[in-house]
């Protein structure tokens, strides 16, 4: 790989990028200072969506696994939380922290049988996964609420500072899923995930133990989607299962992975900029057809765009 | 005798699976397509069938030629505009598209319909058959006799007639296909089309047994394909069987374990299916599996 960006280019065109990186993260970290609650309300939204893209990411776009239903680790990091926060009186941070891990240890438990699946197959079986925590959580009433929801604490605080404490907390996780991703990409560990992307059978007759490696990159994108799934439930202070295991969000994320190009970096960063800051012009001016725009969107960008973004980063060496 | 009705209605709603699965079937065995929105689909034509028998009195039996038809179109438009122009890309993105399509279907019947729980009233709904004891709404086994007839119509179809024998041709082998002269495009849209009256027809048979809505759609979907699953992809066969397993199923958790867990036997059985036997129940290797993804 160290190779590969060396040969990219004059050194103005592989400085120019990374101008314009670090005046994007600048802007990033002034904004609380610049912007309003609204907009800091839509750019947490955005980060956490383009952390979600960024889990699926490493299974579709790095390991060629479509994991259609990863919203399940989003939904089960919220609940965990949330159970944590308000049956076990934990702080945010701790219950957080625990929500966060247990996501890792679902993948663990669930990579051997399930990560045997291919294409279709193993798409629609991480769907059914989701479907069926979303029955058990639903049903299981007397520890997640059932059909009634939970409410988490309110955080103390003024609203103001609690927009920023939100902000800052996704976009310290979307930074985190960024440099994850880009270590990810140049260890072992992604080149193994690459490998069995192009040809599992041959990367299994080379002497790599896939499974352990599928694995552990679905652990790391469970982490980064339990995550996200956290802090959402702290910041809506209410969650229901219909809502939070809701395909809707997986899909949406895929599509953010899809426009950004699989198997980039930042791919998914520009697409949820992308597709959620379109999303948000089109939800005030649509109260009825929400749900269809983002269909419509979801479909144009698949007709339109259907290798993705990526070419035009590519061009900016950022594609690895 | 408890166990004798929930064996007997679960049999019967799995005639009603089967012709809701098969339309699922055709579409991912022929286009290598597994549509999501199916549900939609089915959810549309039991808005038909409602709309004919509340506005102009047609009963919902005899309205099933149109809403086979109409449902036809709209397949066949659907694949011949739309999805065949991605159908070779990847499948990430047929997933995507078809999740999308099904997000603009539900919110049209939303707004067209609103979140209401529909379901249609028959003057003859309440009468009853008896066997020995087990009353069964007649009903019940006219839409089991009914989806039964229309599997067994495109068994026919699909087997014995040069349209079916060329679908089936295209679905094996889509180049070897081509060069004998077969259009794989308008056969991918006579597929689509297929699947989808078969969808709509099996929507007017559940409206009249069931309520729905414009939500219902989703859980549609994911029965067709655990269904699909455990039948074999591509076998009608293997798909009555296995839909009565699902409806037996069914029947069974939501009879003697929770009424509220009916949703969850399928995602179960899609997971343990999955995992032990992702050949399916008969274990035949057919249409999508011999051509690369």
């Amino acid at each position: 790989m160290r190779t590969r960006l060396l040969r990219i280019g004059s050194r103005a065109r592989r400085l120019g990028p990374r101008v314009l990186l670090v005046v994007a993260v600048l802007l990033l970290c002034a904004a609380p200072a610049l912007a309003g609650a609204y907009w800091l309300r839509v750019l947490s939204t955005v980060f956490m969506y383009a952390v979600i893209a960024q889990g699926i990411n490493l299974m579709a776009g790095f390991t060629g696994y479509p994991a259609f239903g990863n919203v399940v680790f989003f939904g089960l990091g919220g609940y965990a939380t949330a159970v944590l926060m308000v049956k076990f009186k934990l702080s945010f941070a701790v219950a957080a922290i625990g929500g966060t891990l247990l996501c890792p240890l679902l993948a663990l438990a669930l990579g051997p049988p399930l990560l045997r699946l291919k294409g279709h197959y193993f798409a629609i079986a991480t769907l059914g996964l989701n479907e069926a925590v979303k029955e058990v959580v639903a049903n299981a009433t007397s520890i997640t609420g059932g059909g009634m929801g939970l409410s988490l604490p309110i955080p103390g605080g003024s609203p103001a500072s609690n927009a920023v404490m939100f902000y800052w907390l996704f976009l310290v996780l979307m930074f985190a899923g960024i440099w994850i991703t880009w270590e990810f990409g140049r260890r072992r560990l992604g080149m193994a995930c690459r490998a069995i992307r192009d040809d599992e059978a041959k990367a299994e007759a080379a002497g790599l133990h896939t499974m352990r490696y599928k694995t552990v990159a679905w652990m790391i994108s469970a982490t980064l989607t339990g995550a996200a799934g956290g802090i959402n439930a702290y910041w809506l202070t209410y969650i229901d299962a219909p809502s939070t295991f809701d395909m809707a969000i997986a899909v949406k994320a895929f599509v953010i992975f899809l426009l950004g190009g699989a198997a980039t970096v930042l791919g998914p960063v520009v697409g949820a900029f992308l597709v959620e800051l379109l999303a948000t012009l089109t939800w005030s001016k649509l109260l009825n057809w929400h749900l269809g725009a983002m269909g419509l969107l979801i479909m144009i960008v698949v007709l339109v765009f259907p290798d993705g973004l990526r070419l035009v980063l590519a061009r900016g060496g950022i594609r690895r | 005798m408890l166990i004798l009705e929930v064996l007997i209605s679960g049999v019967l709603l799995g005639g009603l699976y089967a012709c809701m699965a098969l339309g699922f079937s055709i579409v991912w065995g022929v286009t290598n397509l597994i549509n999501l929105a199916h549900g939609s689909m089915i959810v549309i034509g039991a808005y038909i069938a409602w709309g004919l028998q509340t506005q102009v009195g047609l009963d919902p039996f005899l309205a099933l030629p149109l809403v086979a038809a109409a449902l036809f179109a709209f397949g066949y438009l659907l694949q011949s505009l739309l999805l065949n122009r991605i159908i070779h890309v990847s499948l990430f993105m047929t997933l995507v598209l078809t999740f999308g399509l099904d997000m603009v279907l539900v919110n049209i019947n939303l707004e067209l319909f609103s979140a209401n729980v529909r379901s249609i009233v028959l003057s003859y709904g309440s009468v009853a058959l008896e066997f020995g004891g087990i009353r069964v709404p007649a009903t019940r086994i006219a839409v089991f006799g009914v989806a039964l007839l229309a599997t067994w119509m495109l068994h026919r179809f699909m087997n014995h007639t040069r349209t079916g024998n060329a679908i089936r041709a295209t679905a094996q082998n889509p180049k070897a296909a081509t060069v004998l002269g077969i259009d794989a495009r308008r056969t991918y849209a006579l597929a689509f089309g297929i699947g989808a009256a078969l969808a709509g027809v099996a929507g007017a048979l559940m409206a009249v047994l069931y309520a729905f809505s414009p939500l219902s759609g989703a859980a549609m979907t994911l029965k067709s394909f655990v269904i699909v699953l455990l039948g074999g992809l591509g076998s009608i066969h293997g798909a009555i069987v296995a839909a009565m397993v699902l409806g037996i199923a069914e029947n069974l958790v939501s009879g003697l374990i929770a009424p509220g867990l009916r949703d969850a036997v399928s995602f179960f059985l899609l997971l343990v299916m999955l995992l032990v036997r992702p050949r399916g129940l008969f274990g035949n290797r057919y249409l999508a599996d011999t051509k690369p993804i």
